[in-house]
């Protein structure tokens, strides 16, 4: 009995990542703006799953996540969904060919993350017509890099708590 | 050197085209699916366009359920802010008071602006029938497009281009209208570009969004006399959009020309459509 309630428990902690990619999709709180701060939630999110625990977010989850980001935000339907697959990629190739991970590695190979997934942000949104602020985008992308390492801090802390012990 | 290169190229498939344990789907085929999705998005034809309605429609209706718990926050938090703000608000208030009064004793302005807007009303048929009211749904806006989603589509007749009114106060357009909801782009957003006129004397410009609650205007003439206060309504240029309906005043700031809106589009429930078509209402 005990060891199905601890099933269940680490069931759930494994499920926190999953309903975050999707609360913050539907809610609409991918980009959260305080007054000077800008930080895309989503980019960190998976960044850091795909990279620790790739079985936690599965690519399909991300895709339909970016899919529900541009209906609710009224972007073109792919662009979110492009970006953040870029992201998932770029954490996948990053977790194949490093042995030790750390704060800082995660840190530093998000900067080539940010930058590849921005770009390809620009470029769509430029080729379908919409304007973009750039400013805003250099802006978003700067605070999204300082805020990982207190993200990162919090999602350590959920896989401390036990997650991924149920795949092992 | 080219075991090293092997090695990236190797990691570069493995990463792109491996599903991975648990995966059911490659990277690579969700990164193409997606473009072809962006190439989609450019195709209007009715088969697509029913399908992109059917799935706003059914995203919209879930959003508005998960961020329930988010609006009660938010509107806690303006309550607890607005009363706080009290005290200022009423100094605030006392002071615009007078400064209206002032300018009820003003008739000259009063004469002047009436004759104006008479001119602009000259070839406009307002009628409270063709207008319908519908709720926002979704105000969630992106840092890239400043819009909103309220609760009327095809099924109240809203047809895109058409006007979005706060109260009387012009805000915004339709851009997307689905089965039962619609997107208004706001004046706001970077994308939104309106012809106006600024009273009292009457020069043409465009306003332009800037994704703050100040748009800009530009094209204005070189050697204009615009100055704070003065107000800003729709010129109907180009036949896109009725003249005459008020959207702000003139607000300069260290000599920069913006526009502080009549409306706060930070607090809009409802939001009026103006049903009727420029076109029809010149005929």
């Amino acid at each position: 009995m005990a060891s199905l309630f601890k099933r269940i428990k680490l069931k759930l902690l494994n499920l926190i990542p999953l309903f975050l990619l999707f609360f913050i999709a539907l809610d609409g709180s991918s980009v959260i703006d305080f007054k000077f701060f800008s930080i895309n939630i989503h980019f960190i999110l998976v960044y850091f799953w795909v990279l620790k625990q790739p079985r936690t977010l599965g690519y399909g989850y991300i895709f339909i996540s970016g899919i529900i980001t541009d209906v609710v935000f009224g972007l073109p339907i792919g662009v979110s969904a492009l970006t953040l697959l870029i992201i998932a990629a770029i954490a996948t190739y990053v977790r194949l060919v490093s042995v030790n991970i750390s704060l800082v590695t995660d840190w530093i190979s998000f900067i080539p993350a940010l930058i590849i997934a921005n770009l390809i942000y620009f470029i769509s949104l430029f080729f379908l017509n919409y304007s973009v602020d750039y400013l805003y985008l250099l802006k978003n992308s700067v605070f999204t890099f300082i805020s990982y390492p207190v993200l990162w801090l919090f999602f350590n802390a959920l896989i401390s708590l036990g997650m991924g012990k149920l795949h092992a | 050197m080219e075991t090293s290169r092997e090695d990236i190229g190797i990691a570069i498939r493995s990463a792109f085209l491996s599903k991975g344990t648990q995966q059911k789907f490659s990277l690579l085929a969700l990164i193409l699916l997606s473009i072809v999705l962006l190439f989609v998005e450019t195709i209007e034809i009715k088969p697509l366009n029913y399908l992109r309605s059917f799935l706003k429609d059914s995203i919209y209706r879930g959003s508005i359920a998960v961020s329930l718990p988010s609006k009660a926050l938010k509107s806690v938090m303006f309550t607890v802010e607005n009363h706080m703000n009290i005290y200022k608000q009423n100094i605030e208030l006392r002071k615009n008071n007078a400064l209206l009064k002032e300018k009820i004793y003003d008739p000259s302005f009063l004469i002047l602006e009436n004759e104006q807007l008479r001119k602009l009303l000259v070839d406009q048929e307002t009628s409270s029938n063709n207008m319908i009211s519908s709720r926002v749904m979704i105000d969630k806006k992106s840092p890239y497009l400043n819009s909103f989603v309220i609760n009327g589509g095809r099924n109240k007749k809203i047809k895109n281009g058409m006007i979005a009114l706060d109260g009387k106060y012009f805000v915004g357009r339709i851009v997307d209208v689905n089965f039962f909801s619609s997107r208004v782009l706001l004046i706001t957003d970077l994308n939104s570009r309106i012809p106006v006129v600024i009273e009292p004397k009457g020069y043409h410009a465009i306003m332009a969004g800037n994704g703050t609650p100040n748009p800009i205007l530009e094209y204005l003439p070189k050697n204009h006399n615009i100055k704070a206060g003065n107000k800003v309504f729709t010129s109907g240029k180009e036949g896109i959009f009725s003249p005459g309906i008020p959207i702000g005043k003139i607000k300069m700031v260290s000599e920069q020309i913006f526009l502080s809106l009549f409306s706060d589009i930070n607090q809009i429930t409802f939001i009026n459509i103006n049903l009727e078509n420029i076109k029809k209402q010149k005929k």
